[in-house]
């Protein structure tokens, strides 16, 4: 039966290297979490009423009144929270062990991550909060910067000469359906990687070695879900404000500016290299750049071996990446003072120099300073 | 979809041997050689990560404290006011 088959397949007799690690559980997480949010998503669907007028009171008397309605918009909006913690665990794991010489794989990986961070930019608005309406005035605003037809195309994405009803209720259409665009993507993603099956921590060739995924990685990938659940219910049950901001609790209002405009912590690090620049169009192609970069990754991979298990002066690099990313993130959420701004500017000259410039040229020494030559394994 | 089981690879001259698993137990030694394990991949990886986060709390510290300086008048500056 062909359906079966290809569950059988993809689930259960596909052959997966023995020795993946924990890092490997982030794709499945990835997949639950998608499904999570599409649950709750749909729920709260069911109760939100786009307009100006209604979708915040809406939101709030989902909450209040609703069966459970608490529990399920606590889950949403920490879903998402989950969501990009897993996929920034994800491609950490696709740096470090080079997974991105899958190439084709890693492609659609980028335009899953562009597409999520559409999607939860777009969910961010629909409670027509403070935040929501500023920070998307904030964003779409940058697109104006775009030479020639910027002034143009920003007032058709409002559907208007500001963000207004029009751009909320597209939002709503472009959040409900930008999931589904991801689930297509995840397809082709699953497709793409089970040509050549995974990657393992060791990077050698693992097709002497490879067990089924049924019940050695169902049963891991179960503990791993476990886990993120406890996680994502912890955050719902206990803190579900934690990481989000106060100023969405007042409805949004044009003529009340907040003092801080910050986005979502997943989107601080961006923000910080948007704001580091000080030319606009300069701080919007820098901000595209920190995302699209990952698409310049199988080239900027100068060492002949594949993981950086093997490569100490590169794991150090990534570290220092990884720091960087928190620095970064942390500046984003911090007002413009003379002590942020150039460190700001430090950690966003620091992602790009170690991505561009410091990660390729270790790569090229650690060639020299090997004494084996290995290549990297044809599947 | 891909290779599957038995088009993997060709392996000559490779015996391999493996005992039941109802004839194991399944934790043995966890914690008599897995924490010693533990402590053994600890090491090996913590003065290539935590010097780095070290120095970066120590820069997140400063500038927290530099920023608070640069809000404060100094009230030394103050001392002589009538």
């Amino acid at each position: 039966h062909p359906l079966i088959k290809l569950i059988n397949q993809t689930l259960i007799d596909l052959p997966t290297p023995s020795n993946i690690s924990a890092c490997w559980n982030f794709g499945s997480l990835l997949g639950l979490t998608l499904l999570i949010q599409i649950l709750t998503g749909v729920f709260l669907m069911m109760h939100f009423s786009s307009g100006d007028t209604m979708a915040f009171s809406s939101v709030a008397y989902t909450s209040r009144e609703v069966w459970f309605g608490w529990l399920i918009r606590g889950l949403h909006m920490n879903g998402a929270s989950l969501f990009f913690m897993f996929i920034f665990l994800h491609i950490g794991r696709g740096l470090y062990y080079a997974s991105y010489l899958h190439e084709s794989t890693w492609n659609v990986g980028v335009i899953m991550l562009l597409l999520l961070m559409a999607t939860a930019f777009m969910g961010y608005v629909l409670p027509w909060g403070q935040m929501s309406f500023w920070g998307a005035t904030v964003i779409t605003n940058l697109l104006s910067a775009t030479p020639y037809v910027g002034s143009t195309v920003v007032p058709w994405i409002w559907g208007g000469p500001s963000v207004d009803n029009a751009t909320l209720m597209r939002f709503t259409a472009l959040h409900f359906i930008l999931p589904f665009a991801l689930l297509a993507s995840l397809v082709t993603h699953l497709i793409f990687l089970h040509e050549r099956g995974s990657f393992n921590p060791l990077g050698v060739n693992s097709n002497t070695d490879k067990i089924p995924f049924h019940p050695y990685y169902t049963l891991k990938d179960t503990l791993g879900a476990a886990l993120a659940a406890s996680a994502l219910l912890t955050l719902a049950l206990y803190l579900p404000t934690l990481l989000s901001d106060p100023e969405n609790f007042t409805q949004a209002n044009s003529m009340i500016t907040p003092t801080h405009i910050k986005p979502e912590w997943y989107f601080l690090f961006a923000y910080a290299i948007l704001r580091s620049t000080p030319n606009k169009l300069g701080g919007v192609l820098a901000m595209f750049s920190s995302i699209l970069i990952l698409l310049l990754m199988p080239f900027l991979h100068t060492t002949k071996q594949q993981p950086m298990s093997t490569r100490p002066m590169s794991q150090l690099l990534f570290w220092a990446l990884v720091l960087d990313f928190f620095v970064l993130t942390w500046i984003g959420g911090q007002p413009v003072n003379s002590t942020y701004i150039l460190m700001g500017q430090t950690a966003s000259v620091l992602y790009f120099a170690i991505i561009l410039i410091l990660m390729p040229t270790i790569g090229l020494l650690e060639n020299k300073m090997t004494s084996f030559i290995y290549t990297i394994s044809p599947r | 979809m891909g290779p599957e089981f038995g088009r993997l690879a060709y392996v000559r001259h490779i015996i391999t041997y493996t005992l039941s698993p109802f004839e194991q137990r399944p934790f043995a030694k966890y914690f008599s050689v897995g924490l010693p394990n533990l402590w053994r991949r600890f090491r090996g990886q913590v003065f290539r990560v935590a010097p780095l986060f070290l120095a970066g709390y120590a820069v997140y510290s400063w500038a927290i404290e530099e920023e608070q300086r640069l809000k404060r008048k100094n009230p030394a500056d103050y001392v002589n006011d009538e």
